[in-house]
C-alpha cells in the first residue's frame, strides 16, 4: 500500500515536471504543425541566463528566472521571423535539418560562453528540502513544480479556448487562407505563439533543472523525453500532453520501485504498445 | 540513358572516386573508410526513407544489431569476414521484419518515435546481456583475413577496399531493386498510400518488405564498422547515429542515392575538417552549413546544379 | 601470403612515422578525448591539466619540443576514435597518445598502439582490463574496485553496519559495486539491497525512497560522473535520507568539483572515496592550484584535470629521456613521484598508479564554497581490480 502511495506521488511529481518541460513542445509543434527539435535549445537558454543572472549578477533566484524567461522570449522574436518563418512551409524533413542545425548552434553558442560543465540554479530555501506528508516525504521543489504545472495548462486552457486570441490561433493555424481573408493577422499570431512555447521551454528548463540538469549537451540529451511526451499526449493537444505526462511519469516510477533492472525497456514497450494501439496519440486527431 | 548504363556509368564514377581517395588522401585512410561505411549506411536509409518515405529516426537499431551480429559471429562460429557481413544482413533484416510489424502500421510522428522506442530497447538489453554483448565494455573480436587472403593491416588499405567493395555491391543492388516494379511501388506509395491501396497494391506488405531490405543493408554497414574496428560496443545503438545519418541523406537530396553518397561525404568531411581545427567548437560550423543548406537548397546539395541553372536564366 | 603483406604495410607504416618525426627534434603527442558532446568537460579538464603542465615546465622535454595535437572522440566511440588513432600514427606521425575516457574507446586502439609500440597514458578511462591489452598502456587515474575498497574498510571502522548500493547499471557501476560489496561483506558488513538503476534514468527519487523504506546505515551509491551524479546527490538530499540518519557514502564521481557546488546547502556532509580532491592540502596541490588559477580563473580542477595533468608529467618524462617505444614504457615503471594529489607510484605490472585513497567528506571551506575535505586516508592502495591481487 505504502509502494502504491510512493508510485504515484513520485508518478504525478515526475509527470508534472515531464509536462513542464514539454508542454513548450506541445504549443510550438501541436498548435503550429512545426516539427520543432530546438525545443530543448530554449530551455538550455532559459536554464543558462538564470545561472547566469543569479552567479553573475547576483540576483536571487525569483527575480532571475522572470528575467531569464523574458530574455528567451525576447531573443525567439527574432529567431522566429528570420529562421522559422521560411521553414512553415516546408517539409517535415527539411523542418527537422533546420531545427537540428539551430539547435547546435544554441549548443555551441552556450559551450563557448559558459563551458560545458553543469550550470547548476541554486533554490531559495523556501524551494530546496523536503515536506513531510505524513506516511512519507516530497522534495519541496516538487510541490512548486506541480503548482507550476497547474497553473500553465489553466492559462492554456483559457488562453487558447476563451480568449479571441485562442479563436485566431486556432483559425491561423487550420484555416490559414480564410483567416487571413478575414482580417487576421497570422504572422503576428504565430509571432507571439512561438514566443509563447520559447518562454514555456525556458519555464520547463529551470523548473526541471533539479533532475534534469543544465549543460550545454541538455538539448541533445533529452530530446527523446520531450518528443516521447508530445507523441504519446498526442499532436495538437495540450490536454493529451498534460496526460501523456502524468502518465509516462507514474509509468517510470512504477518500473524504479518494483522492476528496477528492466525500467528504461519497460518504458519503451509501454511506448511501443500505446502508439501501435492509437497511432495517433492519446488525444491526437487523426491526420489524414 | 537507359537504367543499366546510368548504372554503370555511376559504378565508374564511384570508383574513380575511390581511387582519387586512396592515391590522393593516403594518409587518411582510415577516415575515409568512416566515410564509405556511412556511405553504405545513410543509402539503406535512403531507400526506407527517400523512396518509401518511411521517415525513421531509429536506423541505428539495424545498423547495431548488424554490429552485434558480426562480432557474435565471428567469435562463435567463424572469423570469415564474408560470412560476418552475411550474417549482419540477415540479423538487420530480421530485426527490421520483427519491429517493421509494428512501425509500418505508423506514420509521421508517431513512426519516429516507435523507430526510436526499438533501438533504445535494444540498446538496453545489449547492456543487460553484457555477458554476450560485452556490455559497456565492448565485444573485442579478430576478424580474419577477407577471402581466406588479405589481413586487415594496420594502416587501414584491406579495410578501405573491402569497404569501397562493398559500397558498389550495395548501391548496384539498390540501382536495380529501385528500378524494380517493386522499387516504383515504393515511389509510389511515398507519394500516394490511398491511391497505391487503390490500385490493389498492398500497401502494409510492401512497406514491410522494402523495410526489412532497408534494414538488411543497414546490417551490412554495421557488421563491416565491427569488423574495421574489431570492436562493437553499445554506441552502435546511439540515437546520434540515426540521427546523423538522417541529417546527412538530407543534406545531400533524399530519393536519389547519390544524394545519400554526397550528402555523406559533405557532412563527414566539413565535420573531420572543423573537429581537427578546432575541437572544441567545431558545432558552429556544422549547425551553420546545416542552416545554409536548408535555407538556400531546401532539397537537398544534389539540387544545386539546377537550381544554379535556374538562376543563371533569370 | 598471410605474413608478409600485414609486416610489410606495418612496417611501411612505422617508416613513415619514423621519417615525419625525425624531420625535426619536434616530438608529437596525440590527445584523444571528448571535446565535444554530452561528455566535453573530461575534454576541459584534460586541457587543464595540459596546460598547467606546460606553464609550468615550457614546451622542452629534455631537448625535444612537444606537440599536442588533440582529437574529439565525442563519447564512446570506439571506430571513430580507431580512425583517430590511425590518422594520428600515420599522417601527424605522434609518438605518443593520451587521454581516453571511455573503455571500449581504449580497447579498440589497444592493436594499434602493440603494432606501434606506442605508449599511451590513460587519463581517465579506469577499467583494469584495459591494461591488460597492450602492454604500452599506462594510467594515471585510478581504476573503480581501488576508490570502491576503501570506501568500504571506512564505513566497517565507522560503524556502518548496513549498506543499500545504488549503481548505475552498465559496466563501471557494477564493477564498483562488486569491489564495495566484497569488501564490505568480508569485514562484516551487511548488503541489505542492492540497486541497479538504468542509465537513462533522470528522476532518482523512487530509488532513494526505496532505500529510505529500508532504513539501512548508508547508502553507497556510483554513478558516472557530470548530470546523472548530480541529480542523484540531489535527490538524495531532498528525499530527507539524512534526517533519516542514512549516510550518502559512494566514490568521487558523484561529487566531483566541476558539479560540487551545483549541490548548495544540501551536500553538506556526503562522503566519498576518491584519490584527489581540490582540497587537498600540500605545497604541491597548492602550486598546481595557482598555476591553474592563473591560466583560468574560473576552472576548477578535479579527477580528470588531476589525471591529465600526472598523464602530461609521465610523457615528458618519457619524451625527455627516451625515444619512445619499449624504452619509454621501461623508464617509467616503478617510477615514484610526489603528484598534486599526494604520494604515487606507477606500478611496473598493473601499469596503473598506487596511490593514496582518501576519504572525504563534503563541508563548507573558509570561502564559503564547498570542498571535499579529505577526513582519512587509506595509504598506497594498488589496482585492486588487476587478477593478481
Amino acid at each position: 500500500m505504502s509502494t502504491l502511495f510512493s508510485i504515484v506521488i513520485d508518478g504525478v511529481a515526475y509527470g508534472m515536471v515531464l509536462f513542464t518541460i514539454s508542454v513548450g513542445l506541445s504549443v510550438t509543434m501541436g498548435l503550429m504543425r512545426i516539427v520543432n527539435l530546438a525545443h530543448g535549445g530554449f530551455a538550455l537558454l532559459g536554464g543558462a541566463f538564470t545561472h547566469w543572472a543569479m552567479t553573475g549578477l547576483g540576483l536571487p533566484f525569483l527575480a532571475a528566472a522572470p528575467l531569464a524567461i523574458a530574455m528567451v522570449m525576447l531573443l525567439s522574436l527574432p529567431m522566429e521571423r528570420l529562421l522559422y518563418r521560411p521553414i512553415y512551409k516546408m517539409g517535415e524533413l527539411q523542418q527537422v535539418l533546420a531545427t537540428i542545425g539551430i539547435t547546435f548552434l544554441i549548443i555551441a553558442s552556450v559551450n563557448w560562453w559558459l563551458g560545458s560543465t553543469l550550470q547548476s540554479i541554486q533554490l531559495p530555501a523556501f524551494m530546496s528540502g523536503a515536506v513531510n506528508l505524513g506516511l512519507r516525504t516530497l522534495p519541496t521543489q516538487r510541490v512548486y513544480v506541480i503548482i507550476a504545472g497547474l497553473l500553465v495548462i489553466c492559462g492554456l486552457y483559457i488562453l487558447i479556448e476563451r480568449t479571441r486570441f485562442g479563436i485566431k490561433l486556432r483559425a491561423a493555424v487550420d484555416f490559414p487562407g480564410t483567416a487571413a481573408c478575414l482580417g487576421i493577422d497570422t504572422s503576428k499570431i504565430f509571432l507571439i505563439t512561438f514566443a509563447l512555447g520559447a518562454g514555456l521551454a525556458a519555464l520547463g528548463g529551470i523548473l526541471g533543472a533539479e533532475i534534469l540538469p543544465i549543460e550545454a549537451y541538455y538539448p541533445l540529451r533529452y530530446m527523446v523525453l520531450f518528443l516521447t511526451v508530445v507523441a504519446v499526449g498526442g499532436m495538437g493537444s495540450i490536454t493529451g500532453s498534460f496526460l501523456a505526462a502524468l502518465g509516462l511519469g507514474i509509468l517510470d516510477t512504477a518500473t524504479r520501485y518494483l522492476l528496477p533492472d528492466f525500467g528504461t525497456v519497460f518504458f519503451y514497450f509501454a511506448m511501443i504498445l500505446v502508439l501501435g494501439i492509437r497511432p495517433n496519440g492519446l488525444l491526437g486527431k487523426s491526420l489524414s | 540513358m537507359s537504367h543499366t548504363l546510368k548504372t554503370a556509368l555511376g559504378v565508374i564514377a564511384l570508383i574513380a572516386l575511390a581511387a582519387v581517395g586512396y592515391f590522393g588522401l593516403a594518409d587518411n585512410l582510415a577516415f575515409m573508410t568512416q566515410v564509405v561505411i556511412m556511405m553504405i549506411f545513410v543509402l539503406s536509409l535512403d531507400y526506407v526513407l527517400g523512396y518509401a518515405g518511411i521517415s525513421t529516426l531509429g536506423h541505428a537499431a539495424m545498423f547495431g544489431t548488424g554490429a552485434y551480429a558480426a562480432a557474435i559471429f565471428a567469435t562463435s562460429v567463424s572469423s570469415d569476414p564474408i560470412l560476418g557481413i552475411l550474417a549482419g544482413a540477415v540479423a538487420g533484416g530480421a530485426i527490421a521484419l520483427l519491429s517493421g510489424f509494428v512501425l509500418m502500421r505508423a506514420h509521421g510522428l508517431t513512426l519516429l518515435m516507435l523507430s526510436i522506442a526499438v533501438t533504445e530497447v535494444l540498446h538496453e538489453l545489449a547492456n543487460k546481456y553484457s555477458g554476450i554483448t560485452g556490455g559497456a565494455d565492448g565485444l573485442s573480436f579478430t576478424p580474419g583475413p577477407i577471402l581466406g587472403r588479405f589481413e586487415f593491416d594496420f594502416a587501414g588499405h584491406i579495410a578501405y577496399i573491402y569497404s569501397v567493395c562493398l559500397l558498389l555491391l550495395v548501391f548496384i543492388k539498390l540501382r536495380v531493386l529501385t528500378a524494380s516494379p517493386f522499387g516504383l511501388a515504393a515511389r509510389g506509395i511515398r507519394e500516394s498510400q490511398a491511391r497505391m491501396r487503390a490500385i490493389g497494391t498492398p500497401v502494409y506488405w510492401r512497406m514491410l518488405l522494402i523495410y526489412t531490405f532497408g534494414g538488411a543493408f543497414a546490417g551490412v554497414a554495421g557488421a563491416l564498422s565491427a569488423q574495421t574496428t574489431a570492436l562493437v560496443s553499445l554506441s552502435v545503438y546511439d540515437f546520434q547515429l540515426s540521427a546523423g545519418a538522417v541529417l546527412m541523406l538530407i543534406l545531400g537530396g533524399t530519393g536519389q542515392l547519390w544524394g545519400a553518397i554526397l550528402g555523406t561525404m559533405v557532412y563527414m568531411t566539413v565535420h573531420q575538417i572543423a573537429s581537427s581545427v578546432d575541437p572544441f567548437n567545431w558545432l558552429f560550423i556544422i549547425g551553420a552549413m546545416v542552416l545554409i543548406v536548408v535555407y538556400l537548397v531546401p532539397n537537398g546539395l544534389m539540387a544545386l546544379p539546377a537550381l544554379l541553372l535556374r538562376w543563371r536564366r533569370k | 601470403m598471410k605474413f608478409p603483406s600485414k609486416w610489410a604495410l606495418a612496417t611501411a607504416g612505422l617508416a613513415m612515422i619514423q621519417s615525419v618525426a625525425m624531420a625535426d627534434d619536434t616530438v608529437k603527442v596525440g590527445i584523444i578525448a571528448p571535446f565535444s558532446g554530452p561528455f566535453a568537460s573530461y575534454g576541459q579538464q584534460f586541457k587543464d591539466g595540459i596546460d598547467v603542465y606546460v606553464a609550468e615546465h615550457g614546451v622542452m622535454a629534455g631537448t625535444h619540443k612537444v606537440e599536442f595535437v588533440y582529437k574529439d572522440s565525442g563519447g564512446p566511440n570506439p571506430a571513430g576514435v580507431k580512425a583517430a588513432t590511425q590518422e594520428l600514427l600515420i599522417k601527424d606521425g605522434v609518438k605518443y597518445l593520451g587521454g581516453i575516457v571511455f573503455t571500449p574507446n581504449a580497447l579498440a586502439i589497444a592493436p594499434l598502439i602493440t603494432q606501434t609500440k606506442t605508449p599511451t597514458v590513460l587519463f581517465n578511462a579506469a577499467t583494469s582490463i584495459i591494461n591488460t591489452k597492450s602492454p604500452y598502456f599506462l594510467r594515471t587515474s585510478m581504476t573503480l574496485p581501488q576508490v570502491s575498497a576503501p570506501m568500504a574498510d571506512w564505513a566497517i571502522e565507522n560503524g556502518i553496519k548496513t549498506v543499500v548500493t545504488t549503481v548505475t547499471d552498465y559496466g563501471p557501476g557494477i564493477d564498483a559495486e562488486t569491489a564495495f560489496t566484497k569488501e564490505f561483506t568480508a569485514k562484516g558488513g551487511k548488503v541489505i539491497d542492492a540497486i541497479r538503476m538504468p542509465i537513462q534514468t533522470s528522476d532518482f527519487g523512487p530509488f532513494l525512497q526505496r532505500v529510505k523504506s529500508k532504513a539501512p546505515n548508508a547508502v553507497f551509491a556510483f554513478l558516472p560522473g557530470g548530470a546523472p551524479a548530480f541529480a542523484f546527490s540531489k535527490a538524495y538530499s531532498d528525499n530527507g535520507l539524512a534526517q533519516a540518519g542514512i549516510k550518502a557514502i559512494g566514490t568521487g564521481d558523484i561529487d566531483d568539483e566541476t558539479t560540487l557546488q551545483g549541490l548548495g546547502a544540501s551536500g553538506i556532509g556526503i562522503i566519498t572515496s576518491h584519490h584527489y580532491s581540490q582540497a587537498h592540502d600540500s605545497p604541491e596541490n597548492k602550486a598546481f592550484l595557482a598555476q591553474l588559477h592563473k591560466l583560468r580563473p574560473n576552472d576548477v580542477s578535479n579527477y580528470a584535470t588531476i589525471g591529465a595533468y600526472d598523464g602530461t608529467f609521465l610523457l615528458y618524462k618519457m619524451i625527455s629521456s627516451t625515444d619512445g617505444g619499449d624504452a619509454a614504457v621501461k623508464s617509467v615503471e616503478g617510477m615514484s613521484w610526489t603528484s598534486p594529489r599526494g604520494p604515487v607510484k606507477l606500478d611496473p605490472v598493473s601499469r596503473s598508479l598506487d596511490q593514496n585513497v582518501y576519504i572525504r567528506e563534503v563541508v563548507k571551506g573558509a570561502d564559503g564554497k564547498l570542498e571535499n575535505k579529505e577526513i582519512a586516508t587509506y595509504k598506497d592502495v594498488p589496482d585492486l581490480g588487476m587478477p593478481a591481487h
